[in-house]
This record gives C-alpha cells, structure tokens and sequence, in this order.
C-alpha cells in the first residue's frame, strides 16, 4: 500500500514546527509498511491539537470526547477483533482527564495501541498545566511554576498490568515509525508515548538527552521512574 | 428472601393465581428490614397494598415493625400475625442443620395456613432447585416440617384462578428477554441499583459483556461498539447517567445508536439507593449539552418491558440516535405476572436501518450524507474508509464550523425523528364506561400502568391513558388530551414531571396525583385520592 492513499484533501492546520507532522508521517508509514487497509485500521481521537488529524490521515476515524477515545477504542475492538485498533490523545487527554480509562485498559491488558502525543501541557486551551506538565515549569495556569511531579504515563501503564510500552520522540520519525508497527502487532495493551515539546506553549522544554535501548527491559522496575530512557522499554 | 419471595408467587401462578411481588430493602448485603410482599388475585393488574392479610415475620423486631400492616384485616382478623421463632420455624431449620432452609420452612407455614395443597409447592421446590439434588431434598424437607406447624385457622377460601400458563418475571427479566430478542452483542455495565439483574441475567450468555471502570467507559465502549457494527447497550441508575450525559450528546452527534436503560432510583444524589421514583423524566429528556434527537420509552408491564427492550435498538439503528429506556426500581425488582399467551404473541422483527451498499460514483461513501429523511446509510470499519465525528462535520465527516453546513446538519439530525410518528404508537387508551371526554381522565406513565389499572376496576367510569413513549412526546396524545375533561396526572415524583410536559406540549391544566417517598403507589392511598377526585 502507497502512503499517499492514507492522505486526505484536508491539510494539516497544526502550527508550523509542531511534532504532530512528525507523528503523522510516522503513523503513515507504520501503517503503510504494515500492510493494513485503511478500512480495516480504527483510530479514536481524543479532543485537543494532534487529535485534529482526524481530518488529514485516511483510514476510519472516530472523534471522540476528551479523554474517551480509549473506551471507544475497546468497544470497537471487543465488537470487531479482526480491526487494527487505536486510541490516540494528548497528556491532556489520556493522562489527565481520562487516566481512568488508562489505567484500567492497561490492568485488562484491552488488545488496543494506546498513542499519547505528551506536549506537556494543554494546547488548544491557551497553555494551562497538565498531570504531565514538568514540576517548576510556567504555565498560564501556574504563573509560580508547577507544584508537582509529572505523572508518568509509561510507569503508569507498566505498573497497571500493560504488556507493551514504549516511549518516543516525534522528531525520529524512523525510529517512531518502527515502535508504532511494533506496538500494533502487539496482542495485547500496548502505550506508545510520543514527546514533543508545544512549539508555542512548552518551546522551552527540552526532551531529555536519552538513551535508546536496544532489547525491552525484562522488568518494568528497571526503568520505572525514568525519563531519559527511549525505544521499546517493555514487551512482555 | 428474594428467593422465597419468588417461590411463592410461582407456586400461586401453579394454582391459576396472578401474583405481584414486591421488595423492600435496605442498601446493604445482610440483614435489615428485608420483606416482600406477595399479593394474589384471580384478576389480572395487581397494585401493592399498604395493609396486608397475613405476616409471617423473622424476628421479634420485624414482627414488631410490621404488625400494624396486618391489623384490621377483613380476611384474616387478629389470626393473621406470625412471628418464624414462635411457631417453631427456627427449630425445624436446626433440626436440619442449615439456617438459609429457614424461608423454605417459612414458605411450608404460609402454605399451610392459606389452605393449598402441599404437593403444588413441593413441585415448585423442586423446579426452583431442579439441578442441585441435596438442596431440593433439604428444602422440600423443611417446606413440609413448616406445612405442619401451619395453623388451620383462620379458615381461608378462595375463588379459582385462570386454567391458563402464566409467566412470572421481575421487570428487569422481561427487558433481558427483549435484549435477547433483539440480538444484542456488546453491553457495558458499571452495578448499580436497580439494574444489577440485568449485568446477573447477560452475563450468562454470549453477548460481549464490559464491566467498566466507570459508566464513562461503558457508554463510550458501547458507542465505539456501535459504530464497529454490534448492537449495543448501557443499563444505570440516576447517578452513572449524569455520568454518561456527555457520551450521550456524543451519540446524537455522531449518529451512533444507543440503548440506555435508566433504572429510576430516588434521588437526587445517593438518595434512597434501593427506593423506586419516576423523578428522571426531565433529566432524560434534557440530558446533555445542545440539542439532539433522542428518544425515550418508558416500559410499564412485562409486555411492554419485553417489547420495548427489543425495539429500542430496531429504533436506535433506523434512526441512529440514543434511544433510553425509563424503567424503576419498582419494575425492574417487583415480580409480575402475565399469560404466556400475550407473551408469545408480541413479534419483534429485527430491523438494522438504512445500511452502507457498496461504494459508488466518484464521491465516495458518505457517512452523513444528506437525504430525504435526514438519515444516511451506516457503513461499518472493515467495509470502507469513512469517519465518524463528535466535532460539527461536513457529508464526509470532516470537521467544520462552516455556518451554512452547520444550518443544513442540525436540520437533518433534529428532523430525523419526524417518521416515528408514523406506525409507532406511544400510548394505550381505556376507556372509561362512560366514554373518551366524559368525566375524569386519569393519566400515567411507566411502572404505574397495573397499579392504576388495579385501583380502576373499582372506578369503571374513568379514562385512563397510559405513556410509554414520552420523547418525542406523541403527536396523536396532543388531541386525544384536548378531548379528555379533567385530567389527572399520577406519578412517582415530586414536581409532576408528565404533568408539566402535557401543559407545555397541549397547554392543558392538570390535577397531579404525587408521590416521592420511594414506595410505589398503594392500592388504598391511590383510591383514596381517586374518590377526593
């Protein structure tokens, strides 16, 4: 399948510099080069920047409601098992309204693709801190920096019982295009975290110097609590 | 008790008799004032009764508590009142060495004291235990242990029921057999009084059943469930539908059936967890933010529990809407009885709507194109490329805040439900003696219909109308109301929720008839009112 089928006559209205082109040509190729017919590929946007891609990247979207795209995800998937299912949504979404749906889908071990775009911070909304926001960081919600610890999505999801966990960053779009592939021919709850910094918002924030691993760690104790470590950090 | 409750009231059916049964407990797994109240009539539509014939209580407190109830009782007089200890109920379930054959025993006594032939329960016994031998022995054991202590005063006699099989279901059962009817593939369940039956009953059969980790994921699943293809149902209370009230403007707009059953609670808030009410009518009607297309059913017998637990996704998938069906403890707990025959006679024909034919010409498949009868044929994942959207959104499914395009979308969804009027009723009509537009017409919706048909036959002059459609509100009600002289609303809430729709729809006056203490309407209170009328 070429990737220019999954192209729609919409073009993207994201901010120029933003990670999410680096995101949409990664989900393209993963699933072009996995060999999926649009039709047969579900994707539920949550609500928020790179949810917008309903409208650039052909195959059958659903929008959802902010933090529901991964309940929808499930009943699409225990309805009709032979689709490739994914729930895609920002830190905003999936980590902090509906970290719920999250947490237990992962405890399920639900046989979806969990996508988190983490741009660490709510986008659409003008800047507000997230549940994933970095702790000192300002934002026009904590003018003082943020009080808190980030909460993890990939520890979050390790810890609850998901068999598949891998973090990126959208500017690698080969190494995201792989980890995607991998994470939908995973049987089983698979979380892809994709970094990348609001080129308005968090344009401050730095991706931390990272290492990429080279096999998944066999205990997902190993890289608890660490945000420098990139790749496939779990597959059980 | 529930068990016990359920025993007895087959056993009568075995006799002819048509049974209600009514349960009252507290929100707790043990213990409490746990009772039912079983009535039986030769005639069909039973109201419960705030004065009973015959106690049977366990415990000096229970007795103690309900005593009042009994007395003055024409059928039975002062020998109507039995405490289980007193009458050596206790001593028969430790000679047996097992206490929960205490009811069973409980259940001999009665019998015995009604003047029924042992033989009638004793096969009951056996059905009810059919597939658990040791049980079934223990149990008819102890119902004859308990046949024997039972008095023979007072002398009771009784006029013979129907020769005809009788059906006996709880409400929620009777939806469960609808659900089943219609083929329903996915259900998400979070437990909640009073639908907790309906997670018991499915969880039994092939359906793909979700237990969520909140109603938020069950009706987002169900939705998703939708849109995949399957038929697809949520079942709460009051409180996981507030919770599902964003999914479910969700639904409108992105034109995904939905099924709903609102199991009525008394609220607001945790209110009285295990008490019935009709008071989510408005709520269900206006749920969610903006406006969109939905419609409410509101089921008042076995009948029509059956019928409209199967029509309500034949309904949801013609017109892809959320389609909520408003039960209530009362009717979803309290068990009835029917002839098998109007049972069998109900046809349900499975109908899925307009549906996705291949695609054709260059545009393509068009999720909400515009049509006719503002409704578009529904393609599913896996046959072609399309989007579903919660955003505004063009024919194909894009996102837009077009101004025209959002003119032309809201008048196809909110148009959509103009066809329902025809061939799909929304009310039944009795007629008074005295004829439609002579006298008082009673009017009601939901799980009041036998309990109002109970209290008429001593009222034969009165009309009686009867709701189960209130949204959209029954174009054909408009006239027939105009027609009728002084209405009566009557129903389980405190506001008169029927009544203030029928003025805003016909802006005819009504006398209400409320009540919202979480007991259903009694038998003498609701004819006590009717003879003020």
């Amino acid at each position: 399948m070429d990737e220019k089928d999954l192209n729609t006559k919409v073009q993207p209205t994201w901010c120029s510099g933003c990670g999410a082109y680096g995101f949409l040509t990664a989900m393209k190729k993963a699933i072009a080069q996995s060999n999926l017919a649009p039709k047969d590929v579900v994707v539920t946007y949550d609500i928020g920047c790179a949810a917008n891609m309903i409208n650039f990247f052909n195959v059958c979207g659903f929008a959802t409601l902010h933090g529901r795209s991964i309940p929808v995800a499930v009943g699409v998937k225990m309805t009709n098992p032979s689709l490739t299912v994914i729930a895609q949504g920002g830190e905003g979404g999936i980590v902090t309204e509906g970290a719920n749906h999250l947490i237990h889908a992962a405890q399920r071990n639900d046989d979806i693709t969990v996508i988190i775009n983490n741009n660490y911070v709510f986008g659409l909304t003008t800047g507000q801190a997230s549940a994933a926001t970095p702790k000192g960081l300002k934002t026009s919600s904590t003018p003082e920096g943020n009080p808190f610890e980030a909460l993890c999505a990939v520890d979050l999801v390790a810890v609850s019982g998901g068999t598949f966990v891998a973090r990126t960053a959208a500017s690698e779009i080969e190494k995201t295009t792989e980890i995607i592939k991998k994470a939908i021919a995973h049987k089983g709850f698979s979380l892809v975290e994709i970094l990348h910094p609001c080129v308005i918002w968090t344009k401050g924030v730095k991706i931390p110097e990272g290492t990429w691993t080279e096999k998944p760690f066999a205990d997902y104790k190993e890289f608890l609590g660490k945000e420098n470590l990139f790749g496939v950090l779990f597959n059980e | 008790m529930m068990q016990a409750g359920e025993t007895l009231s087959k056993a009568l059916n075995r006799l002819g008799f048509y049974t209600l049964m009514y349960p009252e407990y507290p929100s707790r797994i043990r213990g409490g004032d746990n009772h039912i109240q079983v009535v039986f009539s030769s005639g069909k539509f039973i109201a419960p009764f705030e004065k009973i014939d015959l106690l049977l209580a366990f415990g000096r407190e229970n007795y103690e508590r309900h005593s009042k109830e009994q007395e003055g009782s024409k059928r039975t007089g002062g020998q109507g009142k039995f405490e289980a200890g007193e009458v050596g109920l206790n001593k028969i379930a430790e000679e047996l060495g097992n206490p929960l054959v205490l009811n069973t025993a409980g259940l001999g006594f009665i019998w015995k004291v009604l003047g029924f032939e042992i033989k009638i329960l004793k096969e009951q016994l056996s059905e009810d235990f059919a597939d658990k031998e040791e049980i079934k022995a223990l149990n008819i054991k102890a119902a004859e242990m308990g046949y024997e202590k039972g008095s023979t005063s007072p002398h009771l006699t009784w006029f013979c029921g129907v020769n005809k099989q009788i059906v006996n279901l709880t409400g929620n059962e009777a939806l469960v057999e609808g659900i089943l009817k219609a083929e329903c593939d996915f259900v998400g369940i979070y437990p909640m009084t009073p639908v907790n039956e309906i997670l018991r009953l499915l969880a039994k059969t092939k359906i793909k059943l979700f237990r969520p980790e909140d109603e938020i994921a069950g009706i987002n699943a169900a939705i998703g469930a939708a849109f995949a293809g399957g038929r697809a149902m949520v079942a709460t209370s009051g409180g996981g539908f507030a919770l599902m009230t964003e999914a479910l403007g969700m639904a409108g707009m992105a034109e995904v059936p939905a099924v709903i059953v609102l199991g009525q609670r008394t609220g607001p808030s945790t209110g009285m967890a295990t008490f019935s009410s009709q008071a989510d009518l408005n709520f269900a009607i206006s749920a969610g933010q903006g406006e969109f297309p939905r419609i409410i059913l509101a089921p008042g017998d076995l009948e029509e529990a059956y019928r409209l637990g199967a029509e309500a996704f034949n309904l949801a998938e013609q017109y892809q809407v959320p389609v909520i069906l408003l039960t209530d403890k009362y009717l979803a707990e309290s068990r009835f009885s029917t002839l098998k025959e109007n049972f069998d006679q109900i046809k349900i024909i499975i109908d899925k709507g307009k549906l996705f034919k291949g695609n054709k010409g260059d545009k393509g498949y068009r999720r909400y194109e515009l049509t006719a009868d503002g409704i578009s044929p529904r393609a599913f994942p896996g046959e072609t490329t399309f989007l579903t959207n919660s955003y505004e959104h063009d024919e194909s499914g894009f996102s837009s805040d077009d101004a025209e395009n959002r003119e032309k979308m809201m008048a196809k969804r909110m148009g959509k439900l103009k066809n329902l009027e025809e061939g799909f009723g929304g009310f039944e009509i009795f007629e008074g003696k005295k004829g439609w537009g002579k006298g008082t017409t009673l009017v009601g919706w939901g799980s009041t219909k036998e309990i109002i048909l109970d209290a008429l036959k001593e009222f034969p002059e009165f009309n009686f109308i009867h709701f189960w459609r209130l949204w959209p509100f029954p174009q054909k009600a408009k006239e027939i109301l105009t027609k009728a002289k002084n209405l009566v609303v009557i129903e389980g809430n405190f506001s008169g929720q029927l009544a203030d729709l029928i003025e805003k729809e016909t802006g005819l006056k009504s006398q209400r008839i409320l009540k919202d203490n979480g007991r259903p309407f009694f038998k003498e209170e609701l004819t006590a009112w009717m003879k003020k009328i």
